[in-house]
């Protein structure tokens, strides 16, 4: 027991974190992302690799259900880092260390591994649940319990739940039925996705999750077909987004986009525009500080997605060394460098090329006005741009924020364009097309969040 | 089959391998920590800031905290063929580096040595596909069929790369190939099989430009639900096969362990010491390649290209 | 020592390793395995995940496979090639071409389109 308790706190000083953000919760992502790095802690892509959930901003229901899903599957040690509220460093710096300390925690570490361990028989909630404290974003429903169970697909699982509970395991295997709950359900489901035949195989399931319906492929070939939600929680994905997909091995057959929303209201890449909408005085310089963070963290997510660890981390550095530390000398030069890098790597052109153009078969179009690879040399030209009015003390009065006039919520246009671009592409070409939109769900209304998620 | 093995040589590979696989590991945790080196304090300082050398101890750190994580298997998983997946990819990087000299002599040494080497090597495909399927999960299953498509893009051009080798020793044996660059390294006068096996290095070993089937945009695909021991084992092989597919690249094409002044068995370890740390930068340094594009590259471009390279080395011995 | 005990030697300490690492797990980790879902993003699956991929792997693997059966000619033929001299490396290389055309042949025929 010593061995491994020394074990623990040794590993502890060193967690690897998986970090979900909500909409709204721009500002806390950055901030968090920027102490991660400075801290050196490098993420990890999956539960099961993780042992740090850090949660930013204030998810609603269904990111809510989805963080708690995935902190289920976290095996322990772990821990859970809840930023909300006020966004400042100190916050992020203290909320870590006490992960830190949490993590090294070697008796509550084994009760909650104990704990959990018994929860496939009773199912009781984990030792160290997943909190949702605020009541203002549950409706009513208790999400957690209940996605484990409609979807552990539990004819074993009846007694002592609510009524509600056993409502849904009659649905046997499915699986979403019971996690989705409540509001989710819009018509939308049954109708696009063909899953119903799913509801009568209560006997030939195994372990209640039914397998994979047959659909017609690319070369006219009836094959199995999986749905599969990309996102909320996948790591260098726009906070809030789901694209649920129907697979046919990794090509994605079909594509539909919601949005797992967040409380809040900010816009932090708009705000500046938006301030000055409203009649506040901001200056150019401030604007095109704002701006230039934003594209470069669009082209980090966009490396990162691409798989150029080193030039993602760059892209980042630079970002947080304008938002935060606000030492800009030295940082166009840097930039500079950085871009041309980017700009000369024919490998990284040769991997974007054709992708995210409509219309276009992908591998052997020409590059396109709009597609990805133009996409990321545009956020490099206008970084570029940005930078040189860092010092423009003028007072902004346009409203062309780093995505598009900001009143027109450019990131709705850019949403509705996804599913046409998905469609068609294998799962690594995908990833690069939404990386290469990279949509702000800070801009989707509530409206839209409400007929959609 | 060559005159007897001393009792050290297998000790002593595997204690190179792990080594040698351990320092891949460290260097990639640095350099993943450098961009951030110079990185000034500021509005708040905490204990747990750090410089990039801090990061030489993550992949320790990683190993404790995977022998103490509590174990996880997902729902229906097929736990017995993930372990026989993991346990593979070490078995086939062990199997692989016995027809590499140590020094002046390997393990085995094999008359059919590169023959030996590629049909060891081929069972990562096995090994990885068998983990990804065995987890019932979306994404490690995409990562084991990236892999065997990236398999068979790369094993043509890798299997012409080994056979210019050979032909220019006009050997199978490793320890003829390498007696015949005493003259001339033959990375020098076959740069193109040279490269050619580079790639087809990475590939195999599913790092740098060619991590796909492990790739962090399918949430890292084949390792993506492994944890505890098996995730620990399973990083233990692809070190492993880095670090051999490496030390291999020594004896085929750099001349082995000939070199002025040292000893062979330092020479040997300096010169796969240098093409570890190159491979291990190219997962920093240049984006994933897509299984897609390279599945073109590689026929299109790299077949004609390794063969035309044989062609001109069959001219030249033939 | 044979070569060939040499080999079953090392495979006997690598087989001790990875044993050792699962012991040391076995004493060191929390008795109790986390039986957990799929990663999907926060969701549950809502069907099993093995499944049967689309026919692109098939026919690479058709044009693999006529390359590979060509290697077990070719690791002898590169032992003769400087014996047997000019005659092996024309029949070698026009079998070579023949392949080739035939691989150029499945790339127009969409053999290695991909999506």
């Amino acid at each position: 027991m010593g061995l491994s308790a020394w074990l623990t706190r040794y590993a502890a000083a060193r967690p690897r974190p998986l970090v979900v953000t909500a909409p709204h919760a721009t500002r806390l992502r950055l901030l968090a992302e920027a102490e991660l790095a400075r801290r050196g802690w490098r993420g990890a892509r999956s539960p099961a690799g993780a042992d740090l959930l850090v949660v930013c901003g204030t998810p609603a229901a269904a990111l809510s259900r989805a963080v708690e899903v995935v902190w289920t599957d976290v095996p322990a040690p772990r821990t859970l880092v809840e930023l909300r509220g006020d966004p400042r460093p100190e916050l992020v710096t203290t909320a870590l260390d006490g992960a830190v300390d949490r993590l090294a925690d070697v008796r509550s570490q084994r009760l909650d591994a104990a704990g959990r361990a018994g929860a496939r028989d009773g199912r009781h909630g984990p030792a160290q649940p997943y909190d949702e404290h605020d009541g203002e974003h549950d409706d009513g429903e208790h999400h957690a319990e209940h996605g484990r169970h409609g979807e552990q697909g539990g004819q074993e699982h009846h007694g002592g739940h609510g009524g509600q509970h056993d409502q849904h395991s009659e649905h046997g295997g499915h699986g979403r039925h019971g996690e989705q709950g409540g509001q989710e359900h819009h018509g939308g489901h049954g109708g696009q996705h063909d899953r119903h035949g799913g509801h009568g195989h209560h006997m030939g399931n195994p372990g209640g999750v039914p397998m994979a319906e047959r659909g017609r492929d690319r070369d006219g070939l009836t094959l199995d077909r999986l749905h599969v939600p990309l996102g909320p929680v996948l790591s260098d994905w726009p906070a809030g987004l789901v694209v649920e997909t129907v697979l046919q091995g990794d090509v994605i057959q079909q594509a539909r986009v919601e949005v797992a929303g967040g409380l809040g209201t900010e816009r932090f890449w708009d705000a500046p525009w938006l301030a000055a909408l409203e009649g506040r005085r901001v200056t150019r310089g401030e604007a095109a500080r704002r701006g230039a963070a934003s594209r470069l963290d669009s082209v980090g997510r966009l490396l990162a997605v691409a798989g150029w660890g080193g030039a993602a981390t760059e892209a980042r550095r630079l970002r947080d060394r304008l938002l935060w530390e606000r030492r800009d000398e030295g940082v166009p030069e840097e930039f500079a460098g950085f871009a041309r890098r980017v700009r000369r790597s024919w490998l990284l052109h040769w991997m974007l090329r054709g992708l995210g153009t409509p219309g276009l078969s992908p591998g052997r179009s020409r590059p396109g006005r709009d597609g990805v690879a133009a996409r990321l040399d545009a956020w490099l030209d206008e970084t570029g741009r940005a930078l040189n009015a860092l010092d423009d003390g003028s007072p902004l009065d346009d409203d062309a924020g780093p995505r598009g006039p900001v009143g027109d919520r450019p990131s709705e246009a850019l949403l509705s364009a996804l599913p046409g671009l998905l469609t068609g592409t294998e799962l690594a070409a995908a990833r690069l097309v939404v990386a290469g939109l990279d949509p702000d769900l800070d801009q989707v209304r509530p409206a839209r969040e409400a007929s959609h998620a | 089959m060559g005159e007897a093995t001393p009792l050290w040589a297998p000790i002593a590979l595997l204690g190179a391998l792990c080594a040698l696989g351990l320092a891949a590991a460290v260097l990639d945790a640095v350099l993943s920590g450098l961009p951030t080196a110079s990185h000034p304090g500021d509005a708040v300082e905490s204990p747990l800031r750090s410089g990039p050398l801090s990061a030489a101890g993550d992949p320790f750190r990683e190993a404790a905290r995977l022998l103490v994580q509590q174990r996880r298997r997902t729902s229906l998983a097929d736990t017995l063929l993930v372990r026989v997946g993991v346990c593979g990819l070490l078995v086939v990087a062990v199997l692989a580096g016995v027809v590499l000299p140590l020094g002046d002599r390997p393990v085995a040494d094999l008359a059919a040595g590169v023959v030996w080497f590629n049909a060891m090597e081929v069972g990562a495909w096995g090994a990885l596909w068998l983990t990804g399927w065995g987890a019932n999960s979306v994404y490690p299953l995409v990562g084991g069929y990236r892999f065997l498509a990236q398999g068979m893009a790369y094993e043509l051009p890798h299997m012409f790369a080994l056979i210019t080798a050979a032909l220019g020793a006009g050997s199978l044996r490793v320890g003829d190939v390498v007696a015949a660059q005493r003259g001339l390294w033959f990375a020098v006068w076959m740069p193109v099989a040279f490269a050619v096996y580079l790639v087809s290095a990475l590939a195999m070993a599913f790092w740098g430009p060619m991590r796909g089937p492990v790739g962090p945009d399918i949430a890292g695909g084949v390792r993506a639900e492994l944890s505890g021991p098996d995730r620990l084992l399973f990083q233990a092989g692809r070190h492993l096969l880095l670090a051999v597919v490496a030390a291999a690249a020594v004896p085929l094409f750099l001349g082995g362990g000939a070199g002025p002044l040292l000893p062979p068995w330092l020479w040997t370890s300096l010169k796969t010491a240098a093409v570890l740390a190159l491979l291990v930068w190219s997962g920093r340094g240049l984006p994933t390649v897509r299984m897609d594009r390279f599945m073109w590259l590689s026929w299109l471009v790299l077949i004609p290209a390794a063969l035309a390279q044989l062609l001109v080395v069959a001219v030249v011995v033939g | 020592m044979e070569p060939w005990a040499a080999v079953l030697g090392l495979l006997g300490v690598l087989a001790a390793g990875v044993l050792a690492v699962y012991a040391a797990s076995f004493l060191l980790a929390p008795s109790d395995t986390l039986e957990a879902g799929p990663f999907l993003s926060g969701a549950r699956p809502r069907e099993h995940a093995l499944s049967r991929f689309h026919v692109r792997w098939y026919t690479v693997t058709l044009l693999f496979l006529a390359f590979d059966m060509e290697m077990v000619f070719m690791y002898p033929w590169a032992l003769v090639v400087a014996e047997v001299g000019v005659s092996a490396v024309v029949e070698m290389f026009a079998f070579l071409g023949l392949l080739m055309v035939g691989v150029v042949h499945a790339w127009r025929e969409g053999a290695l389109r991909w999506a």
